[in-house]
């Protein structure tokens, strides 16, 4: 299946190509390896539900044509 | 019912702007006690509200100096205790009390680990203003082995979030761990053989999201201690200042997570 990732911070898109034993994390870890992210940490988002990172494409309910976000996760606080 | 009243009297309640809001119960809020852990950028603007709104009883957590690259973010902090390099706890505690004079702080010159779990049953509320995730999941478990809301902040530049926790039920913190924490986790901690060496990443921050997303915190810790938590985030809201967004997302309990017992 094909899905398409959103970037939140530029609004930039890339399609992905997936199969259902992929996991979430995979995910966040191909998307930000495409964006050239840096150290910080990830999120996925579906519609208003964020995916548990361990879980795959299949558990986590992603279909075909699904767009995903990844939010940038805050660390800072201090 | 009668009474006697006089001129002006309704001025002179502190709390008569408060008492205004049908579902905040002003009372509860003042025997309230609350935990707040780090007194940075989150910490400061998160003992201001919550002084501001009532609280009395607070305790405060940290470990570290008043230093000048922290006087951006910190209503809180002067250049003279940058100079004298004073402890961050001792200065909130000073400069809150001033804000109301029947507050009472407790500062603790420490780390989040060196709070004993069961000391944690005596709050209401703990909130979590820190700058890494290995405090942040440490307080995250202990607040849910004792049953305490916990309520966290984090901010990176124009970018916040803000997670409500009321254990058992909610999904914590850890629940919403993936690998790229782990990567910042380890990264963090990296052992060179004969001790290990803690790395801190320098994070971007600024006052106008800390002072947001130190809001919201007490935002929702008010429905929480006026028992209305059906208000309150499910379960995370994220803020971008910059794009002008904010929403909030659902998470789900990880079935695996070691603090549901
Ligand atoms: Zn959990």
């Amino acid at each position: 299946m094909n899905v398409r990732i959103r970037n939140a911070e530029t609004g930039g898109t890339v399609d992905m190509e997936l199969e259902g034993e992929n996991t979430v994390q995979e995910i966040i870890q191909g998307a930000s390896a495409f964006w050239n992210k840096d150290d910080g940490a990830y999120v996925i988002r579906k519609g208003k539900r964020l995916l548990r990172g361990q879980q795959s494409v299949a558990q986590s309910g992603i279909a075909d044509s699904d767009e995903l976000e990844l939010i940038p996760d805050p660390e800072g606080g201090a | 019912m009668t009474g006697t009243i006089r001129p002006g009297f309704i001025d002179e309640d502190r709390y008569d702007r408060s008492r205004r809001i049908a579902w905040l119960d002003v009372e509860r809020v003042r025997r309230t006690k609350c935990l707040v852990v780090g007194v940075g950028a989150l910490g400061n603007e998160v003992v201001k509200d919550l002084v501001l709104s009532g609280i009395q009883d607070i305790t405060i957590v940290d470990m570290d100096q008043v230093v000048r690259s922290n006087l951006n973010r910190c209503v809180f902090f002067r250049e003279g205790d940058a100079e004298r390099s004073l402890a961050k706890v001792d200065v909130v505690a000073q400069r809150a009390m001033e804000l109301a004079p029947d507050v009472r702080i407790n500062s603790i010159e420490g780390k989040v680990e060196d709070i004993a779990t069961e000391e944690l049953v005596r709050f209401d509320v703990i909130f979590g203003c820190l700058d890494n995730i290995a405090a942040r999941l440490h307080l995250n478990a202990q607040a849910g082995h004792v049953k305490v809301p916990y309520i966290d902040g984090g901010t990176d530049g124009f970018r916040g979030k803000v997670q409500v926790v009321l254990p058992p039920a909610t999904p914590c913190l850890q629940c919403a761990m993936n690998q790229s924490h782990q990567r910042i986790l380890e990264r963090r901690f990296s052992c060179t053989g004969a001790e290990v060496v803690v790395h801190e990443r320098k994070i971007a921050a600024e006052i106008t999201t800390s002072s947001i997303i130190a809001a919201i915190q007490v935002r929702e810790a008010l429905k929480v201690i006026s028992g209305r938590s059906e208000a309150c985030i499910r379960h995370v809201e994220y803020y971008d200042g910059y794009q002008v967004r904010s929403e909030c997302y659902e998470l789900e309990l990880d079935p695996d997570c070691p603090n549901h017992g």
